[in-house]
């Protein structure tokens, strides 16, 4: 077996170590997903408005960021847009890695928001826009009052999925150098040779984080499905307090349930 | 008040209506009736411009809308002075009872949050919903559901309210209360136009009857005349089917 016995007092010194560059793994999470948002948010649109040239473009660009692994992304771009900024004349030397890094994850996530605020306002009930329509609100107005806020409530699990998975996958922003939480670890490995301590408290931060992530995101689901939500009495009409399995489906799902009326 | 001249729709290549001509005056309560497929909705939702008319014109009061090259502006105003009922209801899902009547006069008429507030729970306690105000969509029963459609409508103070088959999804027992609430709103001389199968609706309260079919309008008049003795072989026929006589023999 590789590097140092196994000692348990590590696990505890290693801790706080591997703490303090939390923030930096949070920041490129956080930044990639709020410029992610505004990328998804763009790219959707010509989609979703079915608009000639820009929706071509637009899926070119999401199968390449879907179809691709994130790290060859993360080289590429780091390694290639300075070479094409050089013929443009724009010298990137001297830019921080972390612009790289942010960049690529913001790309990587933008395409994959791009997909959900996609489908998620295609779910919304066409029904749903024709009120709006007829009650004489105009194109942007329908879209953001009526249609959005229901697009987005159905892509909350979608998007809590994203998030979570972006955190891990900042993990791989060490092989350009960046001291993040992971490249913390392969550098307090590289010190002291105690492996499993520093990968068994890698594991424990990012599970913690995660897992509450998806707490705080199951809270804000059903305070955005509100509206989903049945009064008790509604389930006992025949008899029975059992949900359906299409319900309890639908639930999980974040989706509206089908059907007329709902 | 309301004039529809030679209007034509396609939905690919099948014509669905065939040069209709429609004038509907104001305070009238005009209900057309028709087998499914007759194009009765889609003259409907070509007033308030939900279906693009291919040809023809839609006109509302001053406002008239050539339907080869209408602007964006024009659509807007001419939805702006009618309101629709959905069969489906189609209230916002994510917003209560309150919010969906009060939607309507904020975003778009841009009253005052508490004018329309006031406005909205007046019209919503005159449907009987007084006790529902925040309630969402999804906890009320379809009878309740198509009553705020109705209110949605209602407090725009629209020129004309459309409905359409605003009773068909409801449960049988529900049926009354909407259409009692419509009754109601008739008497008070609103314009109306309403598609429906309720056959007793329509003798009750219309004062036209308007009978489509193949996406023409095959026969219009009075409801008393035209459920008695109608003129066209092809309405006779139809009353004949969706209003058979009493006959229990099996």
């Amino acid at each position: 077996m590789p590097g140092a016995k196994f000692d348990i007092a590590y696990l505890f010194d290693y801790f706080p170590k591997l703490l303090s560059t939390l923030n930096v793994t949070l920041t490129i999470v956080s930044l990639s997903i709020l410029f992610g948002l505004g990328v998804g948010f763009l790219v959707a649109l010509p989609r979703l408005y079915k608009i000639p040239v820009l929706r071509r473009l637009s899926e070119v660009y999401v199968s390449f960021f879907r179809g691709t692994p994130i790290l060859i992304q993360l080289f590429l771009i780091y390694y290639g847009l300075p070479e094409m900024l050089k013929l443009v004349h724009i010298d990137v030397t001297r830019t921080p890695v972390l612009v790289f890094v942010v960049l690529t994850y913001s790309l990587h996530a933008g395409a994959f928001i791009s997909e959900m605020i996609r489908a998620g306002v295609t779910a919304v009930d066409r029904g749903q826009a024709e009120a709006a329509y007829s009650v004489g609100m105009n194109g942007y107005q329908t879209f953001t009052r009526i249609v959005l806020p229901q697009a987005l409530a159905i892509s909350l699990p979608v998007f809590a999925n994203l998030v979570i998975a972006t955190l891990k996958d900042t993990s791989l922003a060490f092989t350009l150098g960046v001291m993040e939480m992971t490249g913390k670890a392969d550098t307090l490995i590289t010190l002291g040779q105690h492996y499993i301590e520093t990968y068994i408290d890698l594991a424990i931060i990012y599970f913690v984080i995660s897992f509450a992530l998806e707490r705080l995101f199951r809270l804000l689901e059903r305070r955005l499905l509100r509206h989903e939500r049945r009064e008790r009495t509604a389930g006992k009409r025949f008899g029975r307090n059992v949900p359906s399995l299409r319900g309890l489906l639908a639930e999980s799902a974040g989706v509206p349930k089908g059907g007329a009326g709902g | 008040m309301i004039r529809l001249r030679r209007i034509t729709k396609f939905f690919g290549r099948n014509q669905v209506l065939k040069d209709i001509d429609l004038t509907v005056e104001k305070g009238e309560v005009v209900v057309i009736l028709g087998p499914s497929g007759s194009g009765k909705t889609t003259l409907l939702r070509c007033i308030n411009y939900l279906e693009k008319p291919n040809a023809g014109e839609v006109a509302i009061g001053e406002l008239a809308v050539d339907c080869k090259r209408p602007s964006k502006k024009d659509i807007q105003a001419l939805r702006r002075k009618t309101a629709m009922v959905f069969q489906h209801y189609n209230l916002f899902k994510h917003k209560t009872a309150l919010e969906n009547v009060m939607e309507g006069l904020v975003v778009v008429r841009k009253l005052a949050k508490e004018e329309a507030r006031e406005r909205s729970v007046r019209v919503l306690e005159k449907v009987g919903l007084g006790d529902k105000l925040d309630a969402y969509p999804s906890q009320l029963s379809g009878g309740q559901q198509q009553r705020v459609g109705i209110a949605r409508a209602l407090a725009l103070e629209p020129e004309a309210i459309l409905f359409d088959e605003p009773t068909s999804a409801l449960d049988p027992e529900r049926v009354g209360e909407v259409l009692e609430v419509i009754r109601n709103i008739a008497k008070e001389g609103i314009t109306m136009i309403v598609v429906t199968h309720e056959m007793g609706f329509a003798r009750d309260v219309a004062n036209r009857v308007v009978f489509m079919d193949g996406g023409v309008i095959v026969e219009e008049g009075d409801p008393k005349i035209i459920f008695s003795r109608p003129k066209e072989e092809r309405t006779r026929q139809f009353l004949k089917r969706i209003t058979p006589e009493a006959n229990y023999s099996i």
